[in-house]
């Protein structure tokens, strides 16, 4: 009862959208994932918490329909949402500068949430190549756990600056017939 | 029939039809079940992890879905076995590391390295179980009918039925898109432009009949009441419920037993 | 009491939108069939809306007048109440699927279940809507595989299992075939007497099959409201919906002098008959 109907159906859409974008960058073969977009949208539209259940369950999906290890990062995807949709109410997705910013600060953030599952859950490991990155910066005598942050560090910033980015190009294009609808939205200003 | 083949089953979603015993359980102690073993994973050792591995494996391939274990294990336990292998057994400096010719191993970190594999197979395989013997949909009516709220269990149904559908799309207007010259395959800039090109026509598209599927459901009186009357739950028998607490009950014991000892 | 009565209802969408209904008013009363004829952009969507109680939403206020059903604006309703009172049926099959349900079965008892009938009622209501929709061999099919047509039996189907008294359509069948779309006009006119129906529609056929009363929307006005023939022989309507062929050859007979001038254009295949034979026999 705490969101609305149109919420709901926002967030989603928004799920199925974090799910079917992995494919398009497969299609286009970017080494980026940029697999919450419509968490942050959500965010963008709807406030934190919407954004934060939207990333979640994203999680949850994927691990119903491919991956159940993926479904351990939902710290991540719920804190990606959290600080989009706090960064949209303190107005940082209002022009692009500002939402740059805001993709470099979920992308720290999020970082920092991920390292310690990384770390403990998987050794270390995501599967992913900035393993081989992981591996070099081990090798050549550093920490595990700085290792794998700075290995994951770079490819993250410049996923989640992509991410919001297209976030706010989708949200500033939508017809103010559509997000008059989303009183966040409204107090956030475009 | 829920729970038989379907257009979802064998593209979308993990589940494989079958009515082994597993099949059967009801899946809230199914997910009971998970939860446990997510909690357990950190407090049980190694040789307890590979027992509960190798007896969900089995369950899965009496259940049918063998060969989507051995997918799974393939594409996501032997990569993490590999780069443990390097990081942990050969990479990182421990005391114990034995020199081997080209390459030094520490037994230590071997220790290490299986430990964290044996942990996240046993997760990824009781998960996989879950998954395999689960239809969304019946868990969703064995949700719904101990009082989860409608709106979460919205979100949880609305996507898997609507990621066949988008997906079409998104492979539609990707076909569009190169029809009218849409580069895919070219240079990094090219392709990091194309990426917006495919995706914001396709989330545009979603979000256009938002308002429709909002009113319709309204409509139709969803949330109007706290409970909604569902038809045909999965059965529920007395033993599962008496597992369920138990498992629950075991999660604070295992703790409690793991910080005495 | 009118069960709906629109008074001088001005709306448009957004705060400075362009005026989509204009100061428009209609009466209907329990158990009417009634057709609402317009052309794209006459506001005909967006009126089905008002009557459906999908309007006025917050962000969407009237501009002036307002709409009352049994005497109280929709707003003032409970979700409950309205659910039961109205249903709507829209043009795109695929919006109208609630995307709660797995199976054809589901989706049905999905309204019901909402309700919070006892589980008895639901199936007996199911029961009712499956045969009458004729989707007996659909139960098990995840709805979004449908076909369209099977699909908008299916909104139908989950719009009549809810017992509304009001049903309203909105060009219902404008993605089907011909035989589809004959099949599902049928369905339709066969619908209990005592439910009032409101069908919207761009074509004059479909209309024809199941309503009794007709009005002419234009650019957000009723400039008809009649029979069939008060609506075709406003000059608007020649360029909403053509004419029909039938009706067509009449008018060129007529043109032509051969004709007995006083009598009605013929708008359907059996009326023509009749006319022709009488006026062959004159």
């Amino acid at each position: 009862m705490r969101f609305d109907t149109r919420t709901l159906v926002l967030m989603a859409i928004a799920i199925v959208i974090n799910v079917v974008v992995g494919q398009i960058a497969v299609w286009v073969k970017l080494p980026l994932y940029v697999d919450a977009v419509g968490t942050v949208l959500v965010a963008i539209l709807a406030g934190p918490i919407a954004g934060a259940v939207t990333g979640v369950l994203t999680n949850l999906i994927w691990g119903l329909v491919s991956d159940p290890t993926a479904a351990a990062f939902f710290p991540v995807s719920l804190v990606i949402g959290l600080v989009a949709g706090i960064m949209a109410r303190l107005g940082w997705f209002k022009t692009i500068a500002k939402t740059v910013v805001s993709g470099i600060v979920i992308g720290i953030i999020s970082t920092i949430v991920a390292i310690p599952i990384v770390v403990y859950m998987f050794g270390g490991v995501t599967g992913a190549g900035t393993d081989f990155a992981t591996a070099y910066l081990v090798a050549v005598g550093q920490e595990l756990i700085q290792s794998v942050a700075i290995a994951n560090l770079a490819t993250n910033l410049v996923d989640k600056i992509l991410t919001c980015l297209i976030a706010w190009i989708i949200a500033s294009r939508m017809p103010s017939r559509f997000t008059s609808g989303f009183p966040f939205y409204q107090r956030a200003g475009a | 029939m829920i729970g038989q083949a379907g257009p979802t089953t064998g593209r979308t979603l993990l589940y494989v039809p079958g009515s082994s015993f597993i099949h059967r359980i009801n899946p809230l102690t199914k997910l009971v079940g998970l939860a446990w073993l997510a909690a357990s994973i950190f407090m049980l050792p190694p040789t307890g992890m590979a027992v509960i591995t190798a007896i969900a494996f089995l369950f899965g391939v009496a259940a049918g879905a063998g060969r989507t274990f051995v997918k799974r294990f393939v594409l996501t336990l032997l990569p993490l076995a590999v780069a443990l292998f390097v990081i942990h057994g050969m990479l990182i400096e421990r005391d114990d590391m034995v020199d081997h010719g080209l390459i030094s191993l520490s037994p230590a970190g071997l220790e290490y390295m299986f430990g964290i594999f044996m942990r996240v197979a046993a997760l990824l395989t009781v998960s996989l179980l879950f998954v395999t013997t689960t239809h969304p949909a019946v868990l969703l009516k064995a949700l719904d009918s101990h009082g989860i709220p409608p709106g979460v269990a919205y979100l949880i149904s609305s996507p898997l039925l609507l990621l066949e559908p988008f997906s079409a799309r998104a492979r539609a207007i990707r076909d569009a898109q190169q029809a009218r010259g849409l580069d895919l395959t070219g240079s990094w800039t090219a392709r990091a432009k194309a990426f917006p090109a495919l995706l914001i026509p396709l989330v545009t598209l979603a979000l256009s009949d938002l308002d429709q599927r909002a009113s319709v459901l309204d409509g139709r009186a969803f949330r109007a009441r706290r409970f909604r009357t569902v038809l045909d739950a999965p059965p529920d028998h007395p033993w599962e419920t008496w597992a369920r607490r138990l498992l629950l009950v075991a999660i604070p014991v295992e703790f409690g037993a793991m910080l005495w000892l | 009491m009118a069960l709906i009565d629109v008074r001088a209802l001005s709306f448009g969408y957004g705060a400075a939108g362009p005026l989509v209904l204009d100061r428009l008013s209609l009466t209907i009363e329990a158990g009417e069939r009634v057709a609402i004829l317009g052309g794209n952009g006459s506001g005909k969507t967006t009126l089905a809306h008002w009557l459906a109680g999908w309007l006025p939403r917050p962000g969407m206020e009237p501009r002036g007048g307002e709409m009352l059903a049994e005497g109280r604006p929709f707003p003032q309703w409970s979700a409950l109440d309205r659910a039961t009172a109205v249903q709507f049926v829209g043009q795109v099959p695929m919006q109208q699927l609630s995307g709660f349900a797995f199976t054809v079965y589901d989706e049905i008892v999905f309204g019901p279940g909402n309700l919070g009938l006892p589980a008895e009622e639901i199936r007996a209501r199911a029961e009712a809507v499956i045969e009458a929709c004729n989707l007996r061999h659909l139960l098990d099919r995840d709805p979004f595989t449908l076909s369209g047509g099977e699909q908008q039996r299916l909104s139908i189907a989950a719009a009549l299992v809810m017992r509304p008294k009001i049903l309203v359509l909105d060009e219902p069948t404008g993605n089907f075939d011909p035989e589809s779309r004959d099949s599902l006009l049928d369905q339709i006119r066969r619908l209990p007497a005592d439910l009032t129906i409101v069908l919207c529609d761009v074509a004059l056929k479909p209309a024809l099959a199941v309503a009794h009363r007709f009005v002419l929307l234009d650019e957000g006005r009723i400039v008809a409201d009649g029979s069939a023939h008060d609506v075709f022989r406003h000059p608007a309507a020649a360029a909403v919906f053509g004419v029909p062929a039938v009706a067509e050859a009449a008018a060129l007979l007529r043109a032509a002098g051969r004709w007995p001038a006083a009598a009605e254009l013929p708008l359907t295949l059996a009326a023509a008959t009749a006319l022709f034979r009488e006026a062959a026999a004159c």
